[in-house]
């Protein structure tokens, strides 16, 4: 749809489509299907040469005299050896052996992760919630007490932003803050590894199960939207 | 693929609620130059921003400005759904969000780079504001740029 929006207002565009089915329907100008996962749309990370190509095939489509294209990208790539969408939370059952207590695991993770800091330029996932990883530890606590069923908050959370839509960005840097450090820790780590560790073995993975639990039994949708986020 | 039936079963049913529109024809502008001399850029739905910007909520349909200029590591990702392995991206921008790649097809002179790039947020049901006046708003900002060519990437 972005595609028609774009070229209808006089630009050239050339999409990148993962689900076939639905680009055969919408009809974009120009798109290359690519045989990837959701989250791979140039193939793979770390891997330049193959993005080059992705990307190569892509712009190829824009000497096309008329439209709509739809190619394959044309390459004998194995999509096989990535799943296609990590496991959840509820498909995974917590070891019995999980540390207890997610401020100390938390505090405890930082280390590594400013080891992956140093080792990819300072490139980091973690920053949504705008509190910097050094206060991982208020934040975890922040979260316990609101799993809790306490009316939590913190000061960081500007007024126009709405609780559960904080939350979700204090889970999500929790989150960045754990898969990086795990990869700094084990580089060769995929995204099935590193949820099972995740949502089996550590205190905050439980405890943002708690705090899905909590935005879960809302009747606000946007507490449920948000529960779906952290944990499913 | 992701071919639908390798997906688990609530990543799937999500994707076939999702509405799709069904269209029979396309706009189509053909390039009147070669694209070494055209100016290129990035519009993503894979909701990337500057990391000072506002982050992407739910159901969120305006869109953020990613000037070419900025460095990778000023890039961050607040669409963060459990849908997709989050994983690549965090290892590497480029594998959603190319802009690594592109400087280097500008540097062998292979296309040149308009002065910015446009992100939406992904995984959207409703699309009627993005469709009636964020995109076109992107469509104008893109001409106004000098961009001849929008690259599309997808989550």
């Amino acid at each position: 749809m972005l595609a028609r929006v774009l070229e209808a207002n006089g630009i050239a565009t050339t999409a990148i489509s993962m689900v076939r089915e639905h680009t055969e329907k919408q009809k974009p100008p120009r798109a290359l299907f690519v045989p990837f996962p959701f989250g791979h749309a140039l193939g793979r990370a770390n891997d330049p040469e193959l993005q080059h190509r992705v990307l190569r095939a892509a712009l190829d489509l824009l000497a096309e005299p008329a439209g709509p294209v739809l190619r394959d990208f044309p390459d004998d790539t194995d999509p096989g050896d990535q799943p296609p969408a990590p496991p959840q939370a509820s498909a995974i059952a917590a070891t019995a052996g999980a540390p207890a207590d997610p401020k100390i695991e938390a505090m405890q993770m930082l280390p590594h992760h400013e080891q992956w800091l140093g080792a990819n330029g300072g490139r980091t996932a973690f920053g949504l919630s705008g509190i910097p990883a050094s206060r991982c530890g208020s934040v975890v606590s922040f979260l316990e007490r609101f799993a809790a069923g306490e009316d939590a908050d913190m000061s960081e959370r500007s007024p126009d932003l709405p609780l559960p839509n904080f939350i979700r960005y204090c889970a999500d840097d929790l989150k960045a803050l754990y898969v990086e450090g795990y990869m700094a820790m084990k580089p060769a780590a995929d995204g099935d590894e590193i949820a099972q560790w995740f949502w089996a073995e550590t205190a905050v993975g439980q405890l943002l199960r708690r705090v899905r639990d909590r935005l879960d039994a809302s009747d606000d949708a946007r507490w449920k939207a948000a529960a779906f986020g952290v944990a499913r | 693929m992701p071919r639908l039936d390798r997906l688990p079963p609530p990543n799937r049913t999500n994707l076939l609620n999702l509405p799709v529109q069904v269209n029979d024809t396309s706009p189509f502008r053909p390039l009147t130059k070669p694209l070494a001399n055209c100016r290129l850029a990035i519009v993503t739905t894979v909701g990337v921003h500057r990391r000072g910007d506002r982050p992407f909520g739910p159901a969120d349909q305006s869109y953020r400005v990613i000037p070419s200029s900025t460095p990778p590591i000023d890039i961050i990702q607040s669409h963060t759904s459990l849908g997709f392995d989050r994983v690549p991206i965090m290892r590497d921008l480029n594998v959603s969000f190319p802009i690594d790649r592109i400087r280097e097809l500008a540097a062998r002179g292979e296309v040149e780079l308009a002065p910015n790039h446009y992100s939406f947020m992904g995984a959207q049901r409703d699309l009627l504001r993005i469709e009636s006046e964020t995109g076109p708003e992107v469509g104008r900002r893109l001409r106004d740029d000098g961009a001849d060519v929008a690259l599309i990437t997808p989550t």
